[in-house]
This record gives C-alpha cells, sequence and structure tokens, in this order.
C-alpha cells in the first residue's frame, strides 16, 4: 500500500528529557488510526511532529514519499490539516469567516480569499451539515458546534490527512458519534486519511465495526508497544499493562452485525 | 464655511505667500499641519493596537503594550535634557521606542519559540524599567525648565505640529500602517493561536515579528512627535470591533479611519472647551472611557 505519512525511527526529547524514542508507524489512504496511550505518554508531541510544528531530533518523517524537513510551512498545510482538541476562541468572527481560513495555505501570502475560496468553504460547511450556523458568531455556539466547525475548516483546507489531537473528548454523546460517523464518511467517500489520538479504545471499535480500514497504535513507554487491527490490539492484556487496569472486550459476531467494545472494571493497586 | 473658502484660495493661489492674509496663515500654517498630524497619528496608534490585540488575542493589549511608550517617554525625556533641540528629542525617542520592544522580543524570546504570553510578559518588564529610568531623568531634571517640558510632554499634544512633523513621522507610520494593512488577513489567522496558525501553513514567528515590527513602527512614529497619547491604542480597536466586526479585512481600515478621526476631534475639544490646550491623553481618557462604557453597554458587549 502506497504511505501517506511514514515515520522512520523518530526520536524527540524537550531539551534532554526523551518524549518518545525510535518510533516507527505508517498511514495509508483512506486509512485511520488511532494513537491510544496514557496521558503524557506523548501523543501530543508526536502529532506536533508530524504537523511540523516541533522538528524530530533524529529519525524521519515522510508525507507522500517527501521528508518533511525539506517541506515549508504552506506546503506542509496543503498536505495536512488539524482539528485539535479544544479550540481556543479568540474575537466574534463568524463561522463562514472562520472555515475559509482553511484555504490560507492555497492563497498568496499577501492576499485574501477570493469567492472561489469561500465557495470550498461553504462545501465543507455542508459536508459537515451546519449550513444553519453559517452566519452565526461563533464564540455564541457550544462545544460540539464548535469542534465541527473547526472540522469543516480542515476539510476547506482541502489535505489528504488530518491529524486530530482527542476530537472527541470534550463532546456530549452526540456529537462525539457525529463526530464519529463524519470521519468514517471522510474516509470511506473521499479516501482521506485520518491520524487521531484518543484516549477511547472504543473509538477504534467503532470504525472497525463501522467497516473503515483502522489502525490502532499502543504508546507506551516512549515507544509504540503494540499496533494492528483494534480486534487484535485492544486486549485485556494489552490494557492490564498499559494501564494497570481489568477490563474486559465484548464482541457480539451476530451475522451482518459485527460490534466489539471495551468496559474498563477496576484499577489494579500496584 | 470661512475655513473650506481659505482652504480653497490656499489651493487656487498658492500658500507661500506669508503675512498676505491672517486667515490663510492660520488655516494652511496652523491647523492644517496640526490636523493631518492628528489624523496620521491616531490611525497609527489605532491601527497598531488592533493589529497587537489580534495577534496576542488579547482585547486589554495596547499599542503600547511592549514598551514602545514608556521607551519613547524615556528617549524624548533624555532628548529635553541634554540636547533641546526638536530633532533630537524625535530622533531619541523614536530609537528608544524601537530599542525598547527590541529588549522585550529579546526577553520573549528566551523561550526559543517566543510564545505571545512570553512576549507580553517581556513588554510588562521593559516598561517598568524605562519608567524607572525616566523617573530618575526627571528627578535629575532642572525643575524650572526642563521638568516642566518632560511633563507636558508625556501628556502628547499636537500643538507644535509643522509640515516638518508630518515629513519626518510619516515616513515609519505610513510604512507601519500599510505593512499591516497587509498582513490584515493573516493576523485573523494568528489569532486563531500559534499551533492552529501553524497548522494552516503560516509562519508564526516570521509573521509575528512583522506585526509587531509594523505595529511598533507607527506607534513609534507617532509617538516621538506628538509624545504620549495614551488610550486610543486601547479603545479605537473596540469601537471598530463594534462597528465593524472582528474580520480583520475589514476592522484594519476601519480603525485606520475611526484612529484618525477620533484623535483630530479630540484635539478640536481640547483646543476649544477651555481658554487654554488640554493636554491630549487627558481628554482621551476623559472622553473616551465614558463613551466607551457606552458602546459596551448599548452592544452588550459585541459577543465578547
Amino acid at each position: 500500500m502506497n504511505h501517506v505519512i511514514e515515520i522512520k525511527n523518530g526520536s524527540f526529547s524537550y531539551n534532554d528529557d526523551p518524549v518518545f524514542e525510535e518510533i516507527s508507524f505508517a498511514l495509508g489512504r483512506g486509512e485511520i488510526l488511532c494513537l491510544f496511550g496514557p496521558n503524557g505518554c506523548g501523543k501530543t508531541t508526536l502529532l506536533d511532529n508530524i504537523l511540523g510544528y516541533h522538528k524530530l531530533k533524529s529519525g524521519s518523517i515522510l508525507i507522500h514519499g517527501e521528508d518533511i524537513s525539506t517541506l515549508g510551512k504552506s506546503e506542509i498545510a496543503r498536505r495536512i490539516s488539524y482539528v485539535p482538541q479544544v479550540h481556543d476562541k479568540s474575537f466574534p468572527f463568524k463561522v463562514i469567516d472562520i472555515v475559509v481560513m482553511g484555504r490560507t495555505p492555497h492563497i498568496g501570502s499577501m492576499s485574501s480569499p477570493s469567492s472561489e475560496d469561500y465557495n470550498i468553504a461553504e462545501e465543507a460547511i455542508k459536508a459537515v451539515g451546519i449550513e444553519h450556523l453559517k452566519n452565526r458568531i461563533y464564540t455564541t455556539l457550544s462545544g460540539g458546534e464548535t469542534q465541527l466547525v473547526i472540522l469543516a475548516r480542515a476539510l476547506a483546507q482541502d489535505t489528504s490527512v488530518i491529524i486530530m489531537d482527542e476530537p472527541a473528548s470534550h463532546l456530549d454523546f452526540r456529537h462525539e458519534l457525529i463526530l464519529l460517523e463524519l470521519i468514517a464518511e471522510l474516509v470511506k467517500t473521499k479516501k482521506i486519511s485520518v491520524l487521531m489520538s484518543t484516549h477511547s479504545p472504543n473509538h477504534a471499535f467503532y470504525f472497525e465495526n463501522a467497516g473503515v480500514p483502522a489502525k490502532i497504535a499502543l504508546m507506551h513507554n516512549r515507544n509504540i508497544m503494540a499496533s494492528g487491527l483494534p480486534g487484535e490490539i485492544i486486549s485485556e492484556k494489552n490494557m492490564e499493562r498499559i494501564f494497570s487496569i481489568t477490563s474486559k472486550v465484548f464482541k457480539n459476531n451476530l451475522p451482518g452485525e459485527n460490534l466489539s467494545f471495551i468496559m474498563p472494571l477496576k484499577t489494579i493497586k500496584r | 464655511m470661512e475655513t473650506l473658502r481659505t482652504l480653497y484660495m490656499g489651493i487656487s493661489s498658492g500658500i507661500d505667500q506669508p503675512g498676505g492674509n491672517v486667515n490663510m496663515d492660520i488655516v494652511w500654517q496652523i491647523r492644517l499641519p496640526r490636523a493631518i498630524l492628528g489624523g496620521m497619528a491616531g490611525a497609527a496608534l489605532a491601527v497598531s493596537g488592533t493589529a497587537l490585540q489580534g495577534l496576542f488575542r488579547n482585547p486589554l493589549v495596547s499599542s503600547g503594550m511592549l514598551g514602545v511608550s514608556a521607551g519613547a517617554g524615556f528617549g524624548a525625556a533624555l532628548g529635553i535634557v541634554f540636547f533641546k533641540s526638536a530633532l533630537m528629542i524625535y530622533v531619541l525617542a523614536f530609537a528608544f521606542g524601537l530599542a525598547a520592544v527590541f529588549f522585550s522580543y529579546t526577553i520573549g524570546r528566551i523561550y526559543n519559540s517566543a510564545p505571545a504570553i512570553m512576549l507580553v510578559l517581556g513588554g510588562v518588564i521593559v516598561s517598568s524599567i524605562f519608567s524607572a529610568l525616566l523617573s530618575l531623568v526627571k528627578y535629575l531634571a532642572n525643575p524650572y525648565e526642563e521638568l516642566p517640558s518632560i511633563v507636558f510632554w508625556l501628556m502628547g499634544s499636537l500643538a507644535s505640529a509643522s509640515y516638518r512633523d508630518i515629513a519626518i513621522s510619516s515616513i515609519p507610520i505610513i510604512a507601519g500602517i500599510t505593512g499591516l494593512f497587509i498582513m490584515r488577513w493573516r493576523i485573523n489567522v494568528l489569532s486563531m493561536g500559534e499551533r492552529e496558525a501553524s497548522s494552516m501553513g503560516i509562519n508564526v514567528n516570521i509573521d509575528r515579528i512583522i506585526v509587531v515590527f509594523c505595529a511598533t513602527l507607527a506607534t513609534a512614529g507617532a509617538v516621538s512627535v506628538c509624545g504620549i497619547i495614551g488610550w486610543i491604542g486601547l479603545v479605537v480597536p473596540h469601537m471598530g470591533r463594534i462597528i465593524a466586526g472582528s474580520d480583520n479585512r475589514i476592522l484594519i481600515p476601519a480603525s485606520i479611519s475611526l484612529g484618525a478621526s477620533f484623535l483630530i476631534i479630540v484635539d478640536n475639544i481640547g483646543r476649544a472647551v477651555t481658554g487654554t490646550e488640554i493636554p491630549l491623553s487627558i481628554i482621551t481618557a476623559i472622553i473616551g472611557g465614558p463613551f466607551f462604557v457606552y458602546l459596551l453597554k448599548k452592544y452588550k458587549g459585541g459577543n465578547w
């Protein structure tokens, strides 16, 4: 398979504090990779490196086979867009003006978005299903609505990869599902690749259940402990090793309905 | 009406005929340069405030945030005490205004990526150091001549406006305003925060230096000729945001014209209200404060 993103033996440290060491993995076209691991294990820092916000201390990151260190900021931004955990709102912009900011890497450094860019932004708003919010002031939106606006902005950026940092961690039950459905839809129909960090292994199960090509990578002790299909990797044994908890995986193999999920049960005193 | 006729006479018969007509001298040699200078300075302060508020995502930031005003005040005081020439006062005020921001930026870079909060802290530190140095100069200044000059300079005035002042200050002011005008779309994106702006292809460190530099250039140009005029760089951006919205593509031009009008009006009031002239920063605060409260109440904070 053609790799959209490939990281080879990547290491990073803040000053002399290593965050991750000798990490390697790859993300294919039209595939979701969930990055899963305890708080502070370096998921966000790893994503920052792939976004070009930090630079690896050693190793390399390839985007469509090109080394990221040879690409400029807007060249990276034309290939990868980003949805943060929570968008920190600043000034009372209109929703459409937020979404059109996604066009920034496609327009000249001294110019403003054209009507063509606005058309693309409107399509992105439609794809996310928030036409009714188009002219609203975004500082008045709820957290769930805001996250959809930011996803529309990432779509307007028109990249082959979207990186999401725990995108659903602050969303209510319904908005979490809306977001997961949208991601599954984008990956299936537009063959976009998604790299997302998450604290819920059930997100990976959700994509597997929905029949979307999904993988999960477990990050532990500054490295990737295991990676592969969610059904193989999310196991009671692995959860115990990483989190010191007991848990139970439920599998439902009815014909035409393949459902899995995991339930945490009890912490193990260390 | 009289004024308009006089302006027209000046244009039709040329203005280089001193002594010919008293009205003509007043309008062309005193009032007009004063209005032009006031307009330029007001525009510079307001647009710098708008740009820096967007850059730092903070509505409490003003054009003097990074130490320009404090640095310029110290430079002007030095000029008044040691050189007594108007030109040296400009030059020193301008140079120390720029130097203060440079120090703030250097302090901000203690972290190698200069996050916004470090820059603001740098500005606070540098401002207070220059204020202390200014107090030292005031303390040592001759209390009968130099000290009053320093105090009046610090309160801001357009009274001595001349075409030479306009020529000197127009270079940095126009350069700074033009730069910010070009950057107005990028300021929108920068206001999304560093990580997100970076993910949308903005080189945050470079663009931030450009915005800070242009804002500093414009503010220093204004302050070094007109003295320290507070409040405009803080309040006019908010008036603009309430009237024109948050989109810097509209807000930046709106701030330019609002700032220019605001300072010209304030200057006229300061000239006309009492027999003697009232320094500018006194009026900007006395008028601007209640007017700001009125705007906030009327527009319920504009969705802040």
